[in-house]
């Protein structure tokens, strides 16, 4: 066991684990944020994705340890319930969740994608979305909500 | 007197069109050329870079980058506007052996025709009627994108002349049929040397150095002569199984641009690969027995790779990082000093890419991973660009250069690593 801090949201954490730990479990089951998903465990489905150093990352394949002084988002820190941010919102917008277990993965990749280029193509979206899987199939509704909160985010640059 | 010369010479590039086929004149092929011409697609590769999109097969598009700039396959399904759907069998047994399109003008050598010279007559037209009797798709030409002065085709008629040979594959009487089978498949269609060998100052294959290792989408790709940097000795029934599925248990995993070549060898004649591999085998070396007894015992009994030397040196430092990234982020599955998991993921010692001459394909496995692709069999290894930061990937390819390699460290790592991070932005 060691000493790790991270920062997630903007806030500082320090937590006592394996250095071999993935972030995930860390998120989970000490920081009690959960809103990233264990999935498949074996980086194959994107359920757990969050955003490391402005990269949308697989936290179940992401050792702690490896982590160091980049900051770390998680679906928690893009809105609330009362406040959705702008991706949180188009997905509300095109009900693009089914049973909603894969929808925060799906988020979190969008939101790096838009922080990265705010206005993508399509099949620059679809390519980087491919990643992240939803079994209900509900892709076609998750393509749309990101198209729509590029064109937010485009309305507002 | 200097503008007759120039002119004399560009009229030495010349090369008429040839008539169009008349759409009145639909072709028509026996079944069995059909299936023949099947065959010699698959060994040919040549949906690997003519097709762009699943859905549009042959339809061309895919970029094939090149030191001298991009140049975008073609669409060579029978279209009669964008395809090659008026050329006569004349027109595209030209294109093949002299890589000169109906119209007259000349083809770059990313169209490997370089390879198809020595292509046998038979194959050539059996190949016509399979490419004839594909569905047509719409698809015009992309542009390409080359670096001045290349864009003008008639300076390719000095390149042919330098670099064409037309001469048959021998056959080396001293050799089995089946070997002589492989050495033709590999010269011709297979084309293997495109990416194996390496290429001169004017992008022509090497050909003093056959197979000697080349270079293909950011990654080394493996020499397979005498250099083969294997560190187990590949047979004739590894390297067959490597070829028809990606995988070679226990050894081999196919990654990057190979995973469509053996994609599409997976769909050859099976006895066709086993000729290839037949012949490739003969060429390569056999490793160091000390080298080859650590990688098949370590492949078949994992052991605890050899920790990083101490010390507060730079060097030092850099394999202590890299053990640590290596235990926390790659041994769950690498599993060296563990069980093997039930990926089944390769023991590093027996892992080709970490005695390559240089980095490329490792910085681009663990950047990428690999995946199979749709209908392949599974392997799967996921990729870390955004996991792990560039230091931590030139630590981690240090230390296994270092202990699982056992080899001379490699001096341009850092380099290498930077260089894969920016391809990968663009």
């Amino acid at each position: 066991m060691s000493q790790i801090s991270l920062t997630i949201n903007g806030r500082a954490h320090s937590v006592d684990t394996d250095p071999d730990t993935p972030l995930l479990y860390v998120l989970r089951d000490d920081l009690h944020l959960n809103g990233a998903k264990f999935g498949c465990g074996l980086g194959q489905c994107g359920a757990c994705t969050v955003i490391v150093g402005g990269n949308a990352v697989l936290s179940c394949l992401i050792p702690v340890s490896t982590i160091g002084t980049r900051p770390v988002t998680t679906i928690e820190g893009l809105g609330t319930a009362a406040r959705p941010g702008v991706v949180q919102q188009a997905f509300i917008d095109e009900q693009a969740a089914q049973c909603g277990y894969c929808i925060a993965g799906m988020i979190m990749r969008a939101e790096a994608l838009l922080q990265h280029d705010p206005a993508p193509a399509d099949d620059v979206i679809r390519s980087q979305m491919a990643l992240n899987l939803c079994r209900c199939g509900t892709h076609m509704r998750i393509l749309r909500a990101v198209r729509r909160a590029s064109d937010k985010l485009k309305g507002r640059a | 007197m200097l503008l007759v010369s120039a002119l004399v010479l560009l009229a030495c590039t010349w090369r008429p069109g040839i008539a169009a086929r008349p759409a009145s004149e639909p072709p028509a092929f026996d079944a069995a050329l059909v299936q023949q011409g099947a065959r010699v697609a698959a060994l040919g590769l040549c949906a690997n870079c003519h097709t762009a999109r699943p859905g549009a097969p042959f339809a061309g598009g895919f970029k094939v980058a090149t030191p001298f700039g991009a140049v975008y396959s073609t669409n060579i399904t029978p279209d009669r506007a964008t395809g090659i759907g008026t050329w006569t069998q004349a027109a595209f047994v030209r294109a093949m052996r002299d890589g000169v399109a109906r119209d007259g003008s000349h083809l770059y050598p990313a169209f490997p025709y370089d390879h198809y010279t020595r292509l046998a007559p038979a194959d050539i037209d059996a190949l016509y009627a399979f490419m004839m009797t594909r569905t047509a798709i719409h698809a015009p030409a992309h542009a390409n994108d080359l670096i001045f002065p290349l864009g003008f085709r008639p300076l390719l008629a000095g390149w042919k002349l330098l670099f064409l040979d037309h001469a048959p594959v021998p056959v080396n009487t001293a050799q089995t049929v089946e070997w002589n089978r492989g050495a033709y498949i590999a010269a011709s269609m297979g084309h293997c040397a495109a990416c194996h060998s390496p290429r001169n100052a004017l992008g022509a294959v090497d050909r003093k150095d056959f197979l000697g290792g080349g270079e293909a989408e950011g990654w080394y790709v493996p020499a397979l002569n005498g250099k083969s940097p294997s560190p187990v000795a590949w047979n004739r029934d590894s390297l067959t199984a490597y070829l028809r599925s990606g995988i070679a248990p226990a050894h081999a995993m196919a990654g990057g641009p190979m995973q469509a070549v053996t994609a599409s060898l997976g769909a050859a004649d099976p006895a066709d690969v086993r000729a290839l591999a037949t012949y490739i085998v003969s060429l390569m070396g056999k490793p160091a027995p000390a080298i080859e007894q650590r990688a098949l015992d370590a492949a078949h009994r994992p052991v605890a790779l050899a920790a990083a030397p101490g010390g507060t040196d730079a060097a030092a430092r850099q394999l202590q990082l890299g053990q640590r990234v290596y235990a926390d982020a790659c041994a769950r599955c690498h599993a060296s000093g563990r069980t093997p998991g039930s990926g089944g993921a390769l023991q590093l010692p027996a892992a080709i890419a970490v005695y390559d001459p240089d980095p490329r394909s490792l910085i681009r496995i663990v950047r990428d991973g690999i995946a199979p692709g749709p209908a392949e069999p599974g392997r799967w290894m996921p990729g870390f660009a955004g996991i792990l930061t560039s230091e931590q990937i030139s630590a981690l390819a240090a230390y296994l250069r270092h202990s699982a390699a056992r080899q001379a460290p490699w001096n341009d790592l850092e380099k290498r690593v930077a260089a894969a991070e920016k391809d990968d932005r663009q």
